[in-house]
């Protein structure tokens, strides 16, 4: 579960602070998948990085007891200079997998994002689909309790969504996603709790269709 | 490409700095070759150069890895150091070869001084990246002004010549910089009839670095939240 006290958090811009969200207060139920939906720049992302211990409020405070993966998302989580491998291999350093472990990794998620032997090429030189097959794939072969996930799974052609999808099913018998995305059939099918972000607060809906027709409307 | 420079720059100004040197006056300096006396200060001035200018760009250039919540700001700068060590390390070492198998000799006069004095140095170029880091964090234009500052710096620390050829009315300002310190220390702990001038102190760096260090990592306590938010700087 989630617990969101007095959450504010704002970003200096060269234009003076804005706030993307102010006093904000909210329990996630546990056990659901979560969608987050919003319209672009609403804080989706933002959201995410907070759950994920990425970024920090200004003020108060997220509580959780569960272990919550990065932020997988488009962009972000590699360093582009280096080659896919040496991302995986620092990705698996940094939550403690190492020898054969990390080896296991490394070939879990090359086979997974079907790369081959762009692996050692820089990530800088890849496409974004191949960037995020890499970003989803990597998460993938970690086991957390709650899988932050932003729009990876929508750029990729079908093969890779259906690839996507069963591994997905497979992860989400023991784990939950936050998942944001502006795919509605996504988010229904995956998602038991919709979070709809807009002018910087949040409405929870436990029915994931009344959700999605707010955020219609 | 990259690799090749981090061996030519060095090479390019001692070599251009001997010839000159050559030509102005004798060919030595305290009983050493010129090139010998300049490469064991010019070494580690760029060592100390590069760790401190470098680190201004560490956050910009890991932005993406801040995603994942075990890496913090402070790791980007550790990193840079030690990239930055080790690249000088090797560079000197070959450089070190070079000479000795050219017929210098590259001997170190009190070893272990001056390894002392090597850490030291980098623990405040450290201190002082870090800070001009923070600060170019808040006010991004004035790295342009913090790179042209480090040009003149290369000429007031004495990497080009013992700081005894500089003006003696000029001493009491110019013995504030600490590299200056750092660069007559180095060169009297490897070159044996090498004497530093007046008012050189290991106190002094020491002090000056403690209070520098002191200094950036409060800073960085007091804005490590704006650091790693991605729309700022």
């Amino acid at each position: 579960m989630f617990e969101l006290r007095n959450v504010t958090k704002s970003y200096l811009t060269p234009k003076g602070r804005r706030y993307v969200f102010r006093n904000l207060s909210l329990a996630i139920p546990p056990g659901k998948n979560i969608g987050l939906i919003g319209r672009n720049g609403a804080g989706k992302s933002t959201l995410m990085r907070l759950l994920g211990g990425a970024d920090v409020p200004d003020s108060g405070t997220i509580a959780t007891d569960r272990s919550i993966s990065w932020p997988v998302g488009l962009t972000g989580g590699f360093q582009g200079s280096m080659t896919g491998r040496d991302n995986i291999k620092f990705v698996c350093r940094v939550y403690g997998a190492t020898g054969e472990a990390m080896r296991e990794k490394v070939r879990y998620v090359q086979e997974f994002a079907e790369i081959g032997d762009w692996i050692d090429e820089p990530i800088k030189t890849y496409s974004s689909g191949m960037r995020s097959r890499v970003a989803f794939g990597l998460s993938m072969a970690f086991d957390f309790d709650y899988y932050l996930i932003d729009e990876v799974m929508s750029v990729g052609d079908a093969q890779f969504k259906r690839k996507c999808a069963d591994v997905f099913k497979e992860k989400l018998q023991t784990s939950n996603v936050v998942l944001v995305s502006h795919s509605m059939p996504e988010i229904k099918k995956l998602c038991d709790v919709v979070l709809l972000v807009r002018d910087g607060g949040i409405q929870v809906y436990d029915d994931v269709a009344e959700g999605i027709k707010a955020y219609n409307s | 490409m990259g690799a090749v420079w981090m061996l030519i720059e060095p090479i390019c100004h001692l070599l251009i700095f001997s010839v000159l040197f050559a030509l102005l006056r004798a060919r030595s300096v305290s009983g050493v070759e010129y090139p010998v006396f300049v490469l064991v200060g010019m070494a580690p001035f760029l060592l100390y150069r590069n760790t401190a200018l470098r680190l201004m760009d560490s956050l910009r250039e890991n932005r993406s890895l801040f995603g994942y919540k075990q890496i913090k700001p402070l790791d980007t700068y550790v990193a840079r150091v030690i990239v930055e060590t080790c690249i000088a390390a090797t560079v000197y070492a070959i450089l070190v070869f070079g000479f000795a198998w050219y017929g210098f000799d590259m001997t170190v006069h009190r070893p272990l001084e001056w390894v002392a004095t090597l850490l030291l140095g980098l623990l405040f170029s450290f201190s002082l990246g870090m800070l001009l880091a923070l600060i170019t964090h808040a006010l991004s234009s004035l790295k342009t002004i913090i790179r042209m500052a480090f040009f003149p710096l290369y000429f007031i620390s004495g990497v080009l010549i013992p700081a005894s050829y500089l003006p003696p009315a000029m001493m009491p300002l110019l013995l504030l910089n600490p590299f200056l310190h750092i660069l007559e220390l180095i060169r009297a702990q490897v070159l044996p009839n090498y004497t530093p001038v007046d008012g050189v102190s290991e106190t002094y760096v020491i002090s000056f670095t403690v209070v520098l260090l002191f200094l950036s990592l409060g800073t960085y306590r007091a804005r490590r939240m704006h650091l790693i938010s991605t729309k700022n700087g």
